[in-house]
């Protein structure tokens, strides 16, 4: 009997090895098969941008046509798996050849290694036309990418509604917005309409488009970090998060804005039900094409804390494109990469309202964008790019998480505050010992001076 | 009496089954709406049927294409693992052997740990060695190995099979496998139905898998992998409009591949109530 | 044994590789260093897991508590003679069915607090007074509960069914004749020969209901403030933070949420092994 049943195994198992046998010697007909068609070089460009996607796929569709060079580009469109899509390309060794980078993820890729400098194929005239910015295309003496669109921060409110409420110019200060959306909120609550909404489904997603670009407005780092003393501080955070509780415990929020996605909250502006909101210039396309606004709405500067402006309101690019460390055809994948880079293509970026163009030479030649709305988001005096933080793994609680609990459910805001800085320096300290990040004091740090390159007035 | 009791269950699973279809009628009416309709709320019904939802989720998640592939990871692994957990079971329940205390503690390990993007990275090496890493048999293979609550299923509906029977069988000189295949199988078919259902059911709705194995071959993705790029379209904001439409279609094969599962449990309580 | 041989290479040497980082500091980057049990140091004081694992309790506690009995009723009920019984079970069936990134964007329209078809159903017949928030702080967790039974009962109706198939029907007959009412028949017979097959239906949607996660990821994100955190969405976030537009980076934890992982693991081991040896204590004396 024992005999039998081991014969039984047995033979599961050969079955089992034959078809394995059988599958892997297809699996290597196909890839000769592969290899062999075609001298093309054959070049992978990977990018997590969706609003964009149609116009990025006739470029690479005209490129493939066009080339001289005998390379066929692949384009792949991931979506919010994207960070994760890439890392397990470079586990299993099926990286892209060309990856799109953005301000806060270039900085990961650079230290893991997926990216190769690109100074070698920079002219002089290329090194003086794109800006450098430390930290954001370049590392350690070296660039990696080269900028092309920037995205700004604005309040964007409901013209209609502000109407209705009788106010006439949108809030500048944390007072007038807490105000505002209460006026908003009396006058419209009856037939569903309120003052204020963030998409709180998120609380990361939601303040680091929000209480970020007041802070940063106000001279303050967005994410809680001090290039002057390089450390940690989410003090100067206290008075907006006092606010966005204030409206929240008036009942000036949308209800339920605390499982609100972003989604859902641009389909209830479109429907005219919120009256302002803080987010990125990409919505003006999503009321023109996704979300049909069905009000007259415009985007307004971001308030400050007290109304004075002290630093820049962030403008967040500086990189685009970059090459991957593993790429077998760096050299196609340049040709490709300047290809992108050409004037003509960043000057429709900024003119079919994909985003604000970031290279000066672009910005002077490029028409407005003709997305409704889009004026109140084009760059200003105000706006600026902001050096790069350093991210720490925190233990316990983020930021984002504690302050928004705070504004849900109230709590000792400078404890919570307390406990924040002295996690985050920890974690900081702990990041510099062991050579993960580097951070030092700038003594002459001015936010003020950050602001007014990409626009004159 | 008899009547109210009737009334009383028949209201009871009335209500059971409204609850349980009322957000699939959602979904329903959902993927005929606009995108912005859709995403306010507000209503239940369209304001105008949009069927175009339906034929942009076909050509833009490439359903004709896609579905072949789907269907043949599906089918795969839910022969390999009916095969592979049937056996185990068996052996298992009715043989002693050497670690076999151990050997089911590893079943269960598995299925206390597995959160599929965890063990990935070393399940691709291990196909690479295997020179599966671009095929469908790769996932079809690491699906197959996740069998363990098959297993753990048909154990139990073998321990419900008296002994006597395929004891019997073996003393008239039916071989083990003899006895397996013609007495154990027939007797384990609910168990097998409903093992082979949750089986299709998990293959065809895997997603981690398929989208790791085919990021360098587009042409082999699965209905899931390209339902899940339906959400990006051409602006920022989701496309949850055809992500509905989506679902609504690709839930069809399952719901076949169910009535045949149920055919499973059907002949036997038909033959149960006549015997 | 193919079985075995496909559960160690593919099942259990895949855990060991990736287990082996919970003895290091690593993030995904740089160097892997050795911190020895650090990482489990970290995981006893780390507040946020330890409130995660309560959340898991209650959360699964309020899965099995709803869909199991729900589950043995609705199979017992559909087993046999009822007309319609086909198109029923198929009805029971169908939510197993449906990705939940789908049912997310469903069940928001039918629970959010704003325009949620639930709240207006309930205060156009005056059944609540005003908006109830429920997916904010108080309720999220009864919402994800019951959604959670919603996607599960079918599959637990189907196992029971199946398990009800293995009763030979002479069984029922020479109870009736000895005059036991349904009722009775559903304890002294239904319920002892279900006996095996139950006590794996249940150990299997114990594992289930503590593991699962990614319902409630796409419904509230383990939101709001944490409330609806469960373990293993709290480890999915240690090994996969998103970064999204605008919002912080992010520092990937591999080396910690290995560690928080094994622990989890140990938690699921630990209820499982109870509860069956605790249901074969039960098996003896019934």
């Amino acid at each position: 009997m024992r005999m039998k049943k081991q014969l039984l195994l047995a033979a599961s198992g050969l079955t089992l090895a034959g078809s394995l046998v059988a599958c892997s010697g297809q699996s290597s007909e196909e890839e000769q098969s592969g290899a062999k068609s075609g001298g093309k070089t054959k070049i992978v460009y990977w990018t997590g941008d969706r609003h964009d996607s149609e116009f990025i796929k006739e470029q690479v569709d005209a490129y493939n046509r066009t080339n001289a060079d005998d390379i066929e580009v692949e384009l792949v469109i991931k979506g919010d798996d994207f960070d994760q899509a890439l890392d397990m390309s470079f586990q299993t060794s099926e990286a892209p050849d060309v990856i799109r980078v953005k301000e806060n993820t270039i900085q990961t890729f650079y230290k893991k290694g997926f990216l190769a400098p690109i100074d070698a194929y920079l002219t002089d005239e290329l090194k003086a036309k794109f800006p450098l910015m430390e930290n954001l295309n370049s590392f350690d003496g070296k660039r990696y990418s080269l900028p092309n669109y920037g995205t700004t921060m604005r309040l964007i409110y409901n013209k209609e509604l502000f109407a209705k409420a009788g106010i006439a110019a949108p809030p500048t200060t944390l007072a007038e917005l807490v105000e505002d959306a209460k006026k908003i909120t009396a006058a419209g609550k009856a037939n569903g309409e309120y003052g204020f909404a963030q998409n709180f489904k998120s609380p990361g997603s939601a303040l680091g488009r929000s209480a970020r670009v007041i802070a940063e407005t106000s001279g303050y780092g967005g994410f809680g970090y001090d290039f002057k003393t390089a450390r940690y501080d989410f003090a100067p955070f206290k008075p907006i998060i006092e606010a966005f509780k204030q409206m929240k415990d008036d009942g000036s929020m949308l209800p339920g804005v605390e499982s609100l996605d972003i989604d859902p909250l641009r389909a209830q502006f479109a429907e005219g039900k919120i009256g302002m909101y803080l987010s990125f210039s990409a919505e003006a396309g999503v009321y023109q094409s996704q979300f049909p606004a069905k009000i007259e709405w415009a985007a307004a500067p971001a308030p400050s804390i007290d109304g004075s402006v002290n630093g820049a309101s962030g403008f967040l690019g500086g990189q685009w494109l970059a090459i991957s460390s593993e790429s077998e055809h760096k050299d196609a994948a340049w040709k490709f990469m300047a290809y992108m880079y050409g004037d003509q293509i960043l000057q429709q970026y900024q003119e079919k309202g994909f985003g604000i163009a970031m290279v000066p030479s672009v910005s002077a030649v490029a028409a407005k964008p003709e997305v409704y709305g889009i004026d109140g988001f084009l760059p200003t005096a105000r706006d600026g790019v902001w050096p790069v933080y350093p991210a720490v793994p925190v233990q316990g609680a983020k930021s984002d998480d504690a302050f928004f609990k705070y504004i849900l459910s109230g709590g000792d805001l400078d404890a919570i505050v307390a406990d924040l800085n002295a996690r985050y320096n920890k974690a900081l300290d702990a990041a510099i010992a062991s050579g993960d990040v580097k951070a030092e004091p700038d003594p002459d740090f001015d936010p003020a001076r950050l602001a007014g390159q990409y626009a004159d007035e | 009496m008899r009547t109210i009791g009737k009334t009383a269950l028949w209201a009871f699973l009335l209500a059971a089954a409204l609850l349980t279809l009322f957000p699939i009628l959602v979904t329903l009416l959902g993927s005929f709406k606009t995108n912005a309709e859709l995403t306010a709320g507000a209503t239940i019904l369209p304001t105008s049927w949009q069927l175009s939802n339906y034929a942009e989720a076909w050509r833009q998640a490439n359903f004709s294409a896609y579905t072949m592939n789907s269907l043949f990871v599906a089918a795969a692994s839910t022969i390999g693992i009916l095969l592979v957990s049937s056996m185990a079971a068996y052996v298992a329940d009715r043989m002693t052997f050497a670690g076999k205390r151990l050997y089911i503690g590893m079943q269960a390990f598995t299925m206390f740990v597995a959160i599929g993007a965890v063990v990935l990275r070393p399940q691709f090496e291990l196909m690479i060695k295997l020179r599966l890493q671009d095929t469908l048999w790769g996932v079809v293979l690491i699906l197959v190995s996740a069998h363990a609550s098959a297993f753990f299923i048909l154990l139990s509906f073998m321990s419900g099979i008296p002994r006597e029977l395929d004891e019997a069988a073996l003393i008239d000189g039916c071989s083990r496998g003899r006895t397996f295949v013609k007495i154990v199988l027939p007797l384990l078919a609910p168990g097998l139905g409903v093992c082979a259902l949750f089986a299709f059911r998990g293959a065809w709705n895997e997603y981690l898998l398929p989208f790791v194995f085919t990021l360098s071959k587009p042409e082999l993705q699965t209905l899931t992998v390209g339902l899940a790029s339906l959400k990006y379209g051409v602006s920022a904001a989701s496309q949850t409009h055809l992500m509905m439409a989506g679902a609504c279609l690709s839930i069809v094969p399952i719901l076949v591949a169910y009535v045949f599962a149920n055919k499973s449990f059907m002949q036997m309580s038909a033959g149960a109530i006549k015997g | 044994m193919p079985s075995f041989l496909l559960t160690v290479v593919l099942g259990i040497y895949p855990i060991g590789w990736a287990m082996r980082y919970m003895f290091y500091d690593y993030k995904g980057y740089g160097a892997e260093r050795y911190i020895g049990l650090d990482n489990f140091a970290r995981v006893l004081r780390d507040g946020e897991f330890w409130q995660s694992v309560v959340n898991t309790f209650a959360y699964a506690g309020g899965k099995l508590a709803l869909s199991i009995p729900l589950a043995l009723l609705l199979a017992v009920l559909l087993n046999r003679g009822l007309r319609g019984r086909h198109v029923l079970r198929a009805v029971f069936f169908m939510p197993t069915i449906i990705s939940s990134a789908v049912m997310a964007v469903v069940f928001f329209a039918i629970f959010n607090a704003y325009n949620g078809v639930l709240n207006q159903f309930l205060l156009k017949y005056k059944l609540i007074g005003g908006a109830v928030d429920w997916l904010g702080v108080d309720h999220a967790m009864l919402t994800v509960v019951l959604v959670s039974v919603w996607g599960a009962v079918g599959n637990y109706m189907l196992l029971f069914l199946a398990g009800l198939q293995n009763i030979p029907a002479d069984v029922y007959e020479s109870a009736s004749l000895d005059g036991a009412n349904k009722l009775q028949q559903f304890r002294y017979v239904t319920l002892p020969m279900l006996g095996p097959v139950s006590q794996m239906i249940v150990m299997l949607a114990i594992i289930n209901a503590l593991k699962g996660y990614e319902s409630i990821m796409v419904l509230t994100d383990g939101g709001p403030v944490g409330k609806t955190n469960v373990m293993f969405l709290y480890v999915y976030k240690l090994f996969f933070p998103t970064a999204g537009t605008g919002a912080a980076s992010q520092v990937q934890e591999i080396g910690y949420g290995s560690a928080v992982a094994f622990v989890t693991a140990v938690i699921v081991g630990a209820v499982t092994v109870l509860y069956f040896y605790g249901s074969k204590q039960m098996n003896r004396y019934a």
